[in-house]
C-alpha cells in the first residue's frame, strides 16, 4: 500500500513536470504577443516603443530560456506575476478559485442529489416508464449546447419573468450571492445531473443482480431494506470513485457558464490568460487544474481500494 | 417590458437608501465587454483602462467631441499664437518647440494633496527610465527637457518640430507622494508593486470627477464622486461599470435591468445594436457614433495580380459598399473613400471614388489581361484563374458576415475569393505581421484625429526581419511621393498648408488603392431614455471624460 | 465480480445461448429494439442523415447555401424558404441541411479516427503489458489533462503547407474542419484505449487465445483475428457515444470562435451567430440549437440501446465505469 502509493504519487510528480514543460510550450508557440494587443489599442506607439515592450516583458528571449527561469523562481515559491492584473497570481487565482469553488461545488451538489434518488428509480424498474423518463432527461441535459442552454434560462428568468439576476456576482452578502448563483448552478447542473444519473443508474442495476440481493429477497427483506440496505451500500463503490474523478475537474472551472453569467472563476480566469498571453497566469492556473485532476485521480483509486476490500494494490 | 418596472423601482429604492453624496441623481450601471487589466494611466493601453480612467481623471489635453483639441487639466492649451509655444534652438543644432503649461489651480488628488509640478517632473522620470514598463516610451524620448517653474507652471522641451507639439495627452500624470518611494525602491519591478494595482481604491491616485470606490478586478468597478474634483459636481452619486463579456449576455442584462446602458466603446458592434434596436429599441436611446476605426482589406502588393493598380481598383468598383452597409448595418456605418474620416478636420472630398459599376471593374479586369470567363471565372492569356484569398479575423462575426457578402459580390464579377481566417492572434500577431498573408487581409486600423499615417504608407515601415518586424505598412506600399508628403506633414505647423498636403495625400491614396476602404465602424451607444449628457465622440477619447455633463431626465 | 472487465457480447452470449449465429444476431436486433427510444433515435438519425444527404435537392429548390440575397435578410418562412432566411439572406432550411452534413461529418470523422488510434493503443498497451503498457497509459493520463484551448490556437496558426499537405486541401475553406477532426481525434482516443485495453488484458488470458499461441499464432494474429473482434462491442458503444459529443464540443467551440469557419454552415457557427440577433430573429437561434439537441440526444439514446443489446449482463462493468469517467470530458461547461 505504501509502495503503490509512493509510486503513483512520482508518477504524478513526473507527469506534472512534463505537462508544465508542454503547456509552456504550447503557449509560447501561440503566435502574437501581448504587445500586439497594446498596439491595437493605441496608435500613439512608435516601432521603438514595440521593441522596447518586448524587452520589457521578456517576450523577446528564447522560451526555454524563459521555461527555466520560470521554473527556477517557481520552484523556490515565487509564482511571479500576472502580466494582466500586475498583481502576483496567486493573488489572482486564490479567490477565483473560492468562486469556482462555490460555484461548481454547488452545481456538484445539487446534481447528485437529483441523480441519486432518479437513478435509484430507474434502476429498480429497468424497462418502465419510470426508467424511460429518467434516461430521456438525463440525456437531454447533457446533450444541449451549454451556451444555448445559458442563453435561453437567461431569456426566461431574467428578461421574461424578471425574478432571478441575468449575471454578475451579486453585491456581496449571503443572499445576494445565492440569488446570482441560481442561474449558473441550473446550467451547470442541467449538464452534470445526466452524466450522474448514467452512473448511479448503471451501479444501482448491477448491485441489484449480484447473488446476495437475491438471497436477500428470498428471506423475505422488504424491496426498502433490500435496495437502500443491501444494493445501494455496494453500487456506492463505483459511484464514490467516480465522484471524485469528477471532483478533479471542478477546479479547471466552467468556461462557457462563467463567461456567460459574468462570474469570475477559473475556466474563465485561464482562457483571459490564454488569450491575453499572461503566461504565468495561464501556466499556474492550468498546473493547479492538473495537479487537482491527479490528486483526485490517486484519492479515486485508494478510496476504490478502501471501499472495496476486494482490490489490492500492487 | 412592464415586469421590469418593479425591478427598476426596487433598484431605485436601493440605491435612495444609499446615503446621497453629490447631485442626487442615484446611480447609473454600466455595461462594457471588455475588463481593464492593469489600471497604472501609463502602463499598457486599452480602451476598457481609457474608458475607466475617464471617470477617474483628465489628461492635460484632449481631443473632444468636435474633434477639436483641447485643454483638460492644463489650463490653457499652448499655441505660437498664446505665447506659449515657441521655436528653440537645441545644444545639438536642431530646432525644437519649448511649450509652457499650467496645471489647474485647484486640481488635487483624491487624498488632499494638489497636484504639482513635482508630480510632473515624477511622471517624466517614470517614464523615461527604460524598464518601467511604460508604454508610449517615445513620447519621453521627445522631451529633451522639462523646466519647473513654480508650483503649478513648467515648460516642456521637444526635440522636433511637430504638429503634434501641444498634444500631451498620455502623458498621464502619476501621484508622486505615493508612487515615488515604491518607484524608487526599484524602477525594474515598479509595473509589479504600483499603488495602481496593488492598493487601487487608494484615493490619492486619481483627481477626477470620481473615485474608484471598490472593485472585483474583472468584473465590476464601483466609482464614488471625489471630493476633491475641480470641476463641475457630477450628477450621480454612484456608477457601477460591469464586465459582461458575451454581447447576448449583455442585452439580456440590459433587458433585465441589471444594467442601465451599454457603453458605446465597448459595447455592441453595429450589426448587433441594429437589429437590438429593431426588437427592443424604443424603451432605449440608441445613438451610433461612426469613429475613427477604419475597416479596410489590405492587399498584399507582392503579389504579381495585386500589383497591377487596375486589378485593385476593378476590386472596388465590383463591390457594393453602399448597399451593404445599408442592409447589413442600416446605414450606421459610413462607407470610407480614404483612411481619413469624413469628421477628421482634414478630410478631402476632392478625391477619386469607386462607385458599385460592374462595367466599369469588368472593362479594367478586361484592361488588365483577365480576359477570358470559364466557369463563372476570369483567366488570363496564360489560363491562369482570377481567384484571391481572403483572411480576417476568425469569432468576429460582423467581418466574418462582411466577408460572405463581398465573396458574393466578387464572385459575380467573375473573381474566385477564398475565404480563409485565422484567430486574431494568429492573424496579427503572425499573418499580417510578417506580411504572410497572399492576398488579401481584412481587419481594421484605429487612429487618432489628425494622425499622419506615417507607419502605415511610408515605404520605411515595411515590416521586414531586418527592422524586426516593426512598422504597419504591411502590405508593402512604396511610392516616393507619398513617402515625401508624410515626412512634411509631420513636419509642417501652418494649418492652411496642412490641409493642402493633406489633400495631396488622400488623392495619392484614393488613387494608387494601397489597402480597399470599406466602412468606418460605429459604436452603439444604448442609453436609458432618463439618460440626457452622454456625448459620443468617435475617437479613441472616451464619453466618461465629460461625465460630469451627465444627467438624470426629470422624471427618469 | 460479476462480467469480466469488457468482456465482449460475443463471448458472453456463447456462454448464455449456445447456437448459431443467426439466433445470436437475431437477438441482438430483439434485444435492441426492446429499448423503444433507442429504436426511435436510430430512425430520427437515419431520417436525419438521409435529409443532410438530400441538401443539394433543397439546395436547386430554395436556392444554394452560399446564395445570398441582401434585400431579403431576415425573413419569416414563406414558400420559398420554408424556414425564412438568415442574416444574410440564404434559405435556412438549406443551412441547416448543409451545416447537418458537416456536423455530422465532423462527429462521425473524428469520433471514427480516435476510436482507430485508440484501438491501435489499447490493444498494444493491454496485450503486451508491462513497460509498453505503463508508458502508453501514463502517455494517455497526460493526453487527458493536456489543456484543448492553446493547442486549438496554436494548430489554426500551423502552416499546413509547410507540413507537405498538399495545396488544395491547405488553402481550401474545409481546412478548419480537417483541423477540428485532427485536434479532436488526437485527444480523444483515450477512452477507448482505455476499454480496449481492459478488454484485451481479460482475453488473452482466455484458453482459446491461450490455446491459438501454443499453435503458434503471430502476435497480430492474436490480436487481430482472436482478441480484438471481442472486444468490439466497447469500441461501438463508446463511439457511438462520442459521436454526439463531438457534434456538441464543436458548437462550444464555434461559440469561442475556434470551431468550423464559415462561410462552411455547421450547427455550431450557426448557432454562435444567431445568438447576436437573438431578440429581434429568435427563430435562427431555435433551429440549429434544436438540431443538435435533438443529433445529440439521438447518438446517446443510440449508444445506449446499442450497449444494451451487445452487453445485457453488465451494463458497465467498474472498469468501464471507471473508464468513462477518467475518459476526457470534451464538453467544456
Amino acid at each position: 500500500m505504501g509502495r503503490y502509493l509512493l509510486r503513483r504519487a512520482s508518477e504524478s510528480l513526473l507527469v506534472l513536470f512534463i505537462m508544465s514543460f508542454v503547456i509552456y510550450g504550447l503557449l509560447g508557440l501561440m503566435p502574437g504577443d501581448p504587445v500586439e494587443m497594446m498596439v491595437q489599442a493605441n496608435p500613439n506607439l512608435t516601432a521603438g516603443d514595440i521593441q522596447q515592450l518586448r524587452e520589457i516583458h521578456g517576450i523577446d528571449r528564447p522560451i526555454l530560456e524563459r521555461y527555466l527561469a520560470w521554473l527556477g523562481s517557481a520552484l523556490s515559491g515565487d509564482l511571479g506575476y500576472s502580466r494582466l492584473f500586475a498583481v502576483p497570481v496567486e493573488e489572482v487565482l486564490l479567490p477565483r478559485l473560492g468562486n469556482t469553488l462555490l460555484l461548481m461545488g454547488a452545481a456538484f451538489v445539487l446534481a447528485f442529489a437529483i441523480a441519486l434518488p432518479a437513478g435509484i428509480a430507474a434502476a429498480r424498474r429497468p424497462w418502465s416508464a419510470v426508467d424511460g423518463l429518467v434516461n430521456l432527461t438525463a440525456f437531454a441535459g447533457i446533450s444541449v449546447p451549454p451556451f444555448w442552454l445559458a442563453i435561453l434560462l437567461i431569456i426566461l428568468f431574467s428578461v421574461s419573468l424578471g425574478w432571478l439576476p441575468a449575471g454578475g456576482m451579486g453585491q456581496g452578502g449571503l443572499g445576494s450571492t445565492l440569488l446570482y448563483m441560481v442561474l449558473p448552478v441550473a446550467t451547470l447542473c442541467l449538464a452534470a445531473v445526466g452524466s450522474h444519473i448514467r452512473f448511479v443508474r448503471a451501479a444501482m442495476m448491477e448491485a441489484l443482480r449480484q447473488d446476495h440481493i437475491r438471497t436477500a429477497r428470498a428471506k423475505g427483506l422488504s424491496e426498502r431494506q433490500v435496495v437502500y440496505g443491501h444494493a445501494l451500500g455496494n453500487a456506492m463503490i463505483p459511484i464514490v470513485t467516480i465522484l471524485a474523478l469528477d471532483f478533479g475537474t471542478l477546479f479547471s472551472g466552467a468556461l462557457i457558464t462563467e463567461t456567460m453569467f459574468g462570474w469570475l472563476g477559473m475556466g474563465k480566469t485561464i482562457y483571459d490568460a490564454i488569450m491575453g498571453n499572461d503566461y504565468n497566469l495561464a501556466l499556474v492556473g492550468l498546473l493547479l487544474a492538473t495537479i487537482v485532476v491527479l490528486l483526485a485521480n490517486l484519492l479515486a483509486d485508494l478510496a476504490y481500494g478502501w471501499l472495496d476490500p476486494r482490490v489490492s494494490y500492487r | 417590458m412592464r415586469r421590469l418596472l418593479p425591478l427598476l423601482l426596487a433598484w431605485a429604492l436601493f440605491c435612495c437608501s444609499a446615503p446621497a453624496l453629490a447631485g442626487g441623481a442615484g446611480s447609473l450601471t454600466i455595461g462594457i465587454t471588455q475588463a481593464p487589466s492593469t489600471l497604472h494611466p501609463n502602463i499598457d493601453s486599452m480602451l476598457a483602462k481609457s474608458y475607466l480612467l475617464g471617470f477617474l481623471r483628465r489628461p492635460l489635453t484632449q481631443y473632444d467631441q468636435d474633434w477639436k483639441l483641447v485643454n483638460m487639466l492644463a489650463e490653457t492649451l499652448p499655441t505660437f499664437d498664446n505665447g506659449l509655444a515657441e521655436k528653440v534652438e537645441l545644444d545639438n543644432g536642431d530646432e525644437g518647440i519649448r511649450t509652457t503649461w499650467t496645471i489647474h489651480p485647484q486640481a488635487a488628488w483624491g487624498d488632499g494633496t494638489p497636484v504639482t509640478t513635482e508630480d510632473v517632473v515624477f511622471t517624466y522620470d517614470v517614464g523615461s527610465t527604460p524598464q518601467s514598463g511604460v508604454a508610449t516610451t517615445e513620447l519621453y524620448k521627445r522631451i529633451v527637457e522639462i523646466e519647473v517653474v513654480d508650483e503649478k507652471t513648467f515648460r516642456v522641451t521637444g526635440d522636433r518640430i511637430t504638429f503634434s507639439y501641444n498634444s500631451f495627452g498620455d502623458f498621464g500624470l502619476l501621484p508622486a507622494q505615493i508612487e515615488r518611494p515604491v518607484f524608487e525602491a526599484d524602477p525594474a519591478s515598479y509595473r509589479n508593486r504600483t499603488a495602481f494595482d496593488n492598493d487601487p481604491t487608494n484615493p490619492g491616485l486619481h483627481y477626477g470627477p470620481y473615485r474608484l470606490a471598490s472593485l472585483d478586478r474583472g468584473s465590476s468597478y464601483t466609482l464614488e464622486p471625489n471630493p476633491t474634483w475641480y470641476g463641475p459636481e457630477p450628477a450621480f452619486d454612484r456608477i457601477v461599470l460591469r464586465v459582461i463579456e458575451d454581447t447576448a449576455a449583455l442585452q439580456a442584462n440590459l433587458l433585465s435591468g441589471a444594467i442601465d446602458m451599454i457603453s458605446g466603446e465597448l459595447g455592441l458592434t453595429a450589426d448587433q445594436a441594429v437589429p437590438f434596436a429593431e426588437g427592443r429599441g424604443k424603451a432605449y436611446n440608441i445613438l451610433f457614433q461612426p469613429g475613427l476605426i477604419y475597416e479596410h482589406i489590405d492587399l498584399m502588393l507582392d503579389n504579381p495580380v495585386l500589383q497591377d493598380r487596375r486589378v485593385r481598383q476593378a476590386l472596388l468598383h465590383a463591390i457594393d459598399r453602399e448597399l451593404l452597409v445599408e442592409q447589413l448595418f442600416a446605414g450606421t456605418q459610413p462607407v470610407a473613400h480614404s483612411s481619413v474620416s469624413p469628421l477628421d478636420r482634414m478630410h478631402s472630398e476632392d478625391i477619386p471614388t469607386y462607385d458599385h459599376d460592374p462595367a466599369k471593374a469588368a472593362a479594367l479586369l478586361e484592361e488588365a489581361g483577365w480576359t477570358e470567363i470559364k466557369d463563372g471565372i476570369r483567366h488570363n492569356a496564360a489560363g491562369e484563374e482570377l481567384s484571391f484569398e481572403i483572411m480576417t479575423t476568425a469569432g468576429n462575426r460582423n467581418r466574418e458576415l462582411v466577408q460572405q457578402v463581398l465573396q458574393s459580390m466578387w464572385r459575380e464579377a467573375g473573381i474566385e475569393i477564398v475565404i480563409r481566417n485565422q484567430p486574431p492572434r494568429v492573424l496579427f500577431g503572425e499573418t499580417v505581421r510578417k506580411r504572410e498573408y497572399e492576398a488579401l487581409a481584412m481587419y481594421a486600423w484605429i487612429s487618432a484625429p489628425e494622425s499622419v499615417p506615417y507607419s502605415t504608407l511610408h515605404s520605411t515601415q515595411i515590416p521586414s526581419a531586418e527592422n524586426g518586424w516593426s512598422g504597419q505598412n504591411s502590405n508593402g506600399y512604396a511610392n516616393p511621393e507619398m513617402d515625401a508628403l508624410l515626412e512634411r506633414l509631420e513636419r509642417e505647423l501652418d494649418p492652411a498648408e496642412r490641409k493642402g498636403l493633406w489633400r495631396e495625400l488622400q488623392r495619392i491614396y484614393a488613387t494608387d488603392l494601397p489597402v480597399l476602404p470599406l466602412y468606418w465602424r460605429s459604436d452603439a451607444y444604448v442609453l436609458p431614455n432618463w439618460l440626457k449628457g452622454v456625448r459620443p465622440t468617435g475617437h479613441l477619447g472616451p464619453s466618461s471624460l465629460w461625465v460630469e455633463e451627465w444627467t438624470r431626465a426629470e422624471g427618469g | 465480480m460479476s462480467a469480466q472487465p469488457g468482456e465482449s457480447a460475443l463471448a458472453a452470449a456463447a456462454r448464455g445461448v449456445s447456437g448459431e449465429a443467426v439466433s445470436f444476431s437475431r437477438l441482438l436486433a430483439r434485444r435492441f429494439l426492446r429499448n423503444r427510444l433507442a429504436v426511435a433515435a436510430g430512425i430520427f438519425l437515419v431520417l436525419l442523415a438521409l435529409a443532410a444527404l438530400a441538401a443539394p435537392l433543397a439546395a436547386a429548390l430554395f436556392g444554394a447555401p452560399s446564395q445570398i440575397d441582401l434585400l431579403a435578410i431576415g425573413q419569416p418562412p414563406s414558400l420559398a424558404h420554408p424556414l425564412g432566411t438568415d442574416e444574410l439572406g440564404r434559405d435556412l432550411l438549406v443551412r441547416l441541411l448543409y451545416g447537418g452534413r458537416v456536423s455530422l461529418a465532423v462527429g462521425l470523422m473524428a469520433a471514427l479516427c480516435a476510436a482507430v488510434i485508440g484501438t491501435s493503443l489499447g490493444l498494444l498497451a493491454g496485450y503486451f503489458g508491462g513497460r509498453l503498457d505503463s508508458l502508453l497509459m501514463r502517455f494517455a493520463d497526460s493526453v487527458i489533462a493536456l489543456p484543448l484551448l492553446p493547442l486549438l490556437i496554436v494548430l489554426a496558426a500551423v502552416d499546413l503547407g509547410e507540413l507537405g499537405i498538399p495545396a488544395s486541401i491547405a488553402q481550401s475553406e474545409d481546412v478548419s474542419l480537417y483541423r477540428i477532426v485532427f485536434l479532436i481525434a488526437l485527444v480523444g482516443w483515450t477512452t477507448v484505449a482505455r476499454l480496449v485495453r481492459g478488454a484485451t488484458l481479460s482475453l488473452k488470458q482466455r484458453e482459446y487465445v491461450r490455446a491459438a499461441e501454443a499453435l503458434g499464432a503471430s502476435h497480430l494474429r492474436l490480436m487481430a483475428v482472436h482478441i480484438l473482434p471481442n472486444a468490439v462491442s466497447p469500441i461501438i458503444v463508446a463511439t457511438t457515444l462520442s459521436v454526439g459529443n463531438i457534434i456538441l464540443l464543436e458548437s462550444v467551440l464555434s461559440f469561442l470562435g475556434l470551431g468550423i469557419q464559415p462561410p462552411i454552415p455547421s450547427w455550431g457557427n450557426m448557432l454562435t451567430g444567431a445568438q447576436e440577433v437573438i431578440w429581434s430573429n429568435p427563430m435562427l437561434a431555435v433551429w440549429p440549437g434544436l438540431f443538435i439537441f435533438l443529433t445529440v440526444i439521438g447518438f446517446n439514446l443510440l449508444g445506449d440501446g446499442l450497449q444494451d443489446a451487445l452487453d445485457p449482463r453488465s451494463t458497465i462493468s467498474r472498469r468501464a465505469l471507471r473508464t468513462r469517467a477518467a475518459g476526457k470530458s470534451v464538453t467544456p461547461s
